[in-house]
């Protein structure tokens, strides 16, 4: 008699830092992906991570990640169907057009299968190493995401203000580029392009 | 855009199949449908609880749901089918107990029903007892990951206990999670003592009842009174034991109280109805 006694598939966080991670992986890593000025791929990478990970692990339905993420059905959907293989042939040149597929949601699924696959995605530690990454300034997409899950959009200054309260977004307080921004907002996806516009 | 309405025809692909799961016990005989044979419309027993459906099983303490639910779990168990069984109030290792037990009474391979339970412990994680996004999460893995066909909750009350006005909110999402996986399920659900001990009323009001497929009603009577003794035949300060469908919205079922004993194998046996009970007792 098999006894499960901890909850499981609950860490969705975690598991969508490390999906997001791994993408950037894939990338070639995040020098590459400031050399080549991609860093606006971030905030969709983001955003398709947690909804490989609500999909597949704790089987959300589109419609249920549409309200959750603050995103549109057909957009979980598209992330969620993205074909993998035709992105990656994408990715490594084998293609001579764009294909007609949500690009970073058919990396975030690579990524995926990988962590899947090697066993990582349940594993306690962050696969990539967290100092990189923090010394670069270039995680608080995920970090804005996980503080305001569960946050009903449209939201106002305050209760935004109340979920990222004390984060400091590449050298500057979170407070000072909230003060900057319109609102309301409408979704955690205008909330991400906001607080990017207001850093660059 | 999703579907929002249906022509009735479309539906009759979707609509599941109408036959019983087993319950190793004479319930199966009290759930029927009618069908025709010739002219004749015949009533045919469906063999156990309607598949899919998701039963509330109620009474007052020591009325013997629990009894009932573990005697469900290792029926289907034995007969091959995966079993997911969320224990709230009792620790997994005496569930383990009970379930052992239950098998020698029924004459039940234990190697098999062990193999085919699969077992929630949410009596010693508050994670679990206390966040039902954490527990269907963790309930979805196991039913995916086992393939798992039964659910057993005992009890949904324990999910809700300090925090009654949301019992409505909770048992929705329970039965609605149920629902989408393709489960038969019993919900266990324990009475407040100012509740009719007769009644589909359980903790949380008639939330679990008005929600779920169909509910079981499971009663005892103390036998107190000269009155007793006589309408009963049974001696002053013996329990008589009562069980009833209450309701159930997806197939026809016997509706009279009948009584039943808890045997010392601790297993549930349906005597009679009530009624030829007393008559035959009278005699």
């Amino acid at each position: 008699m098999e006894v499960i006694a901890t909850p499981k598939g609950g860490n969705v966080d975690k598991m969508a830092e490390k999906v997001f991670m791994e993408s950037i992986n894939i990338l070639g890593g995040l020098k590459k992906l400031v050399e080549y000025r991609n860093l606006t791929w971030l905030p969709s990478l983001a955003e398709a991570a947690y909804v490989v990970v609500l999909k597949n692990e704790v089987f959300r339905s589109y419609g249920e990640i549409a309200k959750e993420l603050g995103i549109t059905e057909q957009t979980a959907r598209n992330i969620a169907t993205a074909d993998e293989e035709r992105v990656k042939r994408y990715l490594e040149g084998q293609l001579d057009e764009k294909p007609n597929e949500h690009i970073a949601g058919g990396i975030a699924k690579i990524a995926y299968r990988k962590l899947k696959e090697e066993g990582r995605l349940d594993e306690e530690e962050v696969v990539m190493a967290q100092k990189e990454i923090e010394v670069l300034d270039i995680d608080w997409a995920v970090h804005v995401l996980a503080r305001i899950k569960g946050l009903d959009f449209p939201a106002s200054k305050e209760q935004i203000g109340e979920r990222l309260q004390g984060m400091i977004v590449k050298g500057r307080a979170i407070e000072e580029i909230l003060d900057e921004i319109a609102y309301p907002v409408k979704s955690p996806a205008e909330l991400l392009h906001k607080i990017k516009e207001k850093l660059s | 855009m999703a579907e929002r309405y249906y022509e009735l025809s479309e539906l009759e692909a979707k609509a599941p199949k109408l036959f019983g799961i087993p319950t190793g016990t004479k319930l199966d005989e009290m759930f029927y449908k009618i069908e025709q044979e010739g002219d004749e419309y015949v009533k045919k027993p469906l063999g156990g609880i309607p598949h899919l459906a998701v039963m509330n099983v109620t009474g007052v303490p020591d009325s013997g749901k629990s009894v009932l639910a573990e005697q469900f779990a290792v029926t289907q168990a034995n007969a091959g089918y995966k079993v997911l069984f969320v224990t709230v109030e009792s620790p997994a290792n005496f569930l383990y107990t009970a379930l052992k037990q239950k098998s020698v009474a029924l004459g039940a391979d234990f190697s098999k029903v062990e193999k085919n339970i699969v077992v929630i412990d949410a009596s010693e994680s508050d994670e679990l007892r206390e966040n039902p996004k954490a527990l269907l999460d963790t309930m979805a893995y196991a039913i995916r990951e086992k393939k798992v066909t039964n659910v057993i909750i005992d009890s949904i009350t324990g999910l809700y206990e300090h925090k009654e006005v949301m019992a409505r909110q909770i048992v929705r999402q329970f039965f609605n999670f149920l629902k989408k996986w393709k489960q038969t399920a019993i919900l266990v659900s324990q009475k407040r003592s100012a509740q009719a001990s007769e009644s589909a009323e359980a903790a949380g009001g008639l939330a679990v009842a008005h929600i779920v497929d169909g509910t079981i009603v499971m009663d005892k009577k103390l036998i107190e009174t000269r009155w007793d003794v006589s309408l009963y035949g049974l001696p002053l300060g013996s329990v008589l034991r009562t069980i009833r469908i209450d309701g159930c919205r997806l197939t026809a079922h016997d509706s009279r109280s009948w009584v039943f004993e808890i045997t010392e194998m601790g297993t549930v046996e349906i005597l009679a109805p009530l009624s030829d009970f007393i008559k035959k007792k009278a005699r």
